[in-house]
């Protein structure tokens, strides 16, 4: 236990509500979408009815790969990633890299997408460029896209999620200090009580419990943010004169005496059937360094092993397609800096162990969403009665609260329609946006924040149950078919929404009947 | 120092001055933490550690109830690690570069 004077003691408690305060509604947003997007593959597969289970690296890839290369220029060859696309496709992205003239290291070359059924599209230009959404994932690719950087454009995206990062960060550490009784906190609800101490308590407990957690997303999420923004350019400036190339190929390259040779690439099919034998599980990423050279260097890439948490990285020969060794993710050897910089993905995305410790990051990633807003309501109660109306900011907080989460539901049945019609890239965001401006002009003529926090409730909750019939009814594969081809994850988040769906409006009813409505809390302090 | 300035240099001090004197610390850091088995250590844990080194600035300098002292301490944090870089810049560079 932390104990400070009771002056520090108040600076902490002024530190928590303004890191709260100043960027608590965009920090819910990002944590919101981030909690979502902690499923984001799974609402891939379920919103596009993807049935495939067999990863692309388990199907023959060796001839694509090749003929690929084949009719891909030269220059492009110096360096290939192959990964799933859509449903179990492959990307091929052929590239070379290249220094922007904003300094950024980029890729620039051809990218292929190459569907299940054989069809290949080729798109050129730089990894920015080709990498867009498709009609396939647009909906997981917008909710990663608003968590990662609220879909401003980089690096300002990027530079504003790394500081609600570090205001999260600061609201977790303070957190802790203004904690007297930290083991008492966590199981202290006082239900009976006035409804601001019941509400405190509730934030208090839900927080407490969802500190550590907390500290490890604010801390991931901005070494993530600011690692290539901010990070990259400045240590490499240090360290390698500004070369972020020569930082790149320190960290991640695989180093060895160049060999130009023309040389056919070894059998890509018996390197990823290897792979998959000695990490259990199918690569999730596969680059290839010199494709066509002697020197070629394949590393495939996987989740940790079960029970573990760094993930697997392994090296072969491209030439012979013979297996060399593992190899650390970062680095060439063992080491402190790689593997904390390797944990830093599993520890921020929840992935290390599937789908339990995926639920658990989403069970905590609420939490949080709870704590924000629980915590913005409090502060708002606290200065009730004040000079100064608050009222904008009690409408604000209602509509990001809840118009995020309605938005998102509008925009997912938008995608339900529209991806059939080959139109979901357009109609995902344009949903998105036509929901929350309803919600703003909502929120502005709306007589009470209550009636705003109640009628988005109902829309999301009616919104949500219907998602499932819409889905079907746009042509998505039914219960039956989707457990017979190993896919019950499309049926377990059918149920996710019709309970999620059923626990909004059951909610709503709760209020209804209850004596002492949540929006007539009254400052206890 | 009247109160009200020495509430805006402990501002000044955990806002701008935390940022700063944590960037230029991860800049520095590349020269003094060993390379490490892979030779990467020094390159990457500043990188890893830059979000902790920032809150520790930041609580320090809401904490520490003497701001001279934060000043000194932030102060000497910037310093050495400012003219590590400019080493770098100097002379290390071209050692780097050998290495390599």
């Amino acid at each position: 236990m932390i104990h400070l004077s009771k002056n520090e003691t108040k600076l902490m408690v002024a530190v928590h509500g303004w890191s709260g305060i100043g960027l608590g509604l965009l920090l819910y947003a990002v944590i919101f979408t981030g909690m979502v997007a902690v499923f984001a593959s799974e609402i891939g597969v379920w919103s596009a009815g993807h049935l495939g289970t067999r990863s692309a690296f388990e199907q023959p890839i060796d001839r694509i790969v090749r003929d690929l290369g084949a009719r891909t220029p030269k220059i492009y060859r110096e360096g290939t990633d192959l990964f799933e696309v859509g449903d179990h496709g492959l990307g091929v992205f052929f590239h070379h890299h290249e220094t922007a003239a904003n300094g950024e290291l980029i890729s620039r070359g051809i990218f292929y997408s190459v569907e299940r059924d054989g069809r290949i599209q080729a798109r050129a230009g730089t990894n920015e460029e080709v990498f867009g959404p498709r009609n396939d994932d647009a909906l997981s690719h917008f909710l990663v896209d608003t968590h990662v950087r609220l879909h401003i454009p980089n690096p300002w995206g990027l530079l504003v999620t790394g500081i609600l990062g570090l205001a999260m960060l600061v609201a977790a550490i303070s957190g802790l200090l203004i904690h007297r009784h930290l083991l008492k906190d966590i199981f202290t609800l006082r239900t009976k009580s006035s409804a601001v101490l019941a509400e405190r308590d509730r934030h208090s407990v839900a927080g407490t419990w969802s500190l550590p957690f907390a500290f490890v997303l604010a801390f991931t999420g901005s070494f993530f943010s600011f690692y290539g923004t901010i990070g990259v350019p400045i240590v490499a400036m240090a360290a390698f004169g500004g070369d972020v190339q020569a930082f790149s190929e320190k960290v991640f390259g695989n180093p060895g005496a160049p060999d130009p040779r023309p040389a056919a690439i070894g059998n890509l099919d018996r390197i990823a059937s290897d792979a998959v034998r000695r990490a259990g599980s199918p690569p999730t990423y596969v680059a290839i360094e010199h494709f066509g050279r002697a020197d070629a260097e394949v590393t495939t890439y996987h989740n940790a092993r079960t029970g573990g948490i760094e993930p697997m990285t392994l090296l072969y020969r491209g030439a012979d397609a013979s297996f060399e060794r593992a190899k650390p993710q970062v680095g060439t050897r063992p080491s402190a800096g790689g593997s904390l910089a390797a944990m830093m993905s599993p520890l921020h995305f929840g992935n290390f162990a599937g789908v339990l410790s995926k639920s658990v990051w989403f069970s905590l990633g609420f939490a949080m969403c709870y704590v924000t807003l629980t915590g913005l309501r409090l502060w708002l109660v606290r200065r009730r009665g004040g000079a100064r109306s608050l009222d904008w900011l009690d409408r604000s907080v209602s509509v990001v609260g809840f118009g995020l989460p309605f938005a998102l539901v509008v925009s997912a049945a938008a995608f339900l329609v529209s991806m059939p019609l080959g139109r979901a890239i357009w109609w995902t965001p344009v949903a998105f946006t036509g929901a929350a401006a309803t919600v703003l002009i909502g929120a502005v003529i709306a007589p009470s924040r209550i009636i705003i926090d109640r009628a988005l409730l109902l829309g999301t909750g009616v919104l949500m149950m219907g998602l499932v019939p819409l889905r079907l009814a746009t042509g998505g594969p039914g219960w039956a078919a989707a457990i017979e081809a190993g896919q019950p994850i499309i049926v377990a988040l059918d149920f996710a929404f019709v309970c999620a769906g059923t626990a909004c409006i059951w909610r709503i009813i709760g209020q209804a009947w209850a004596v002492r409505p949540v929006g007539t809390l009254q400052a206890a302090e | 120092m009247g109160a009200r300035a020495r509430t805006w240099g402990r501002v000044m001090l955990a806002g701008p001055g935390a940022i700063i004197v944590a960037v230029v610390t991860m800049a520095g850091m590349t020269r003094w933490i060993p390379g490490g088995t892979a030779g990467i250590d020094n390159v990457v844990l500043p990188l890893v550690l830059a979000p902790l080194i920032w809150a520790a600035l930041f609580f320090y300098a809401c904490l520490d109830p003497k701001l001279s002292r934060v000043a000194i301490v932030t102060g000497a944090l910037l310093l050495v690690h400012g003219a590590l870089v400019a080493v770098g810049f100097t002379g290390g560079t071209a050692k780097t570069e050998t290495a390599r």
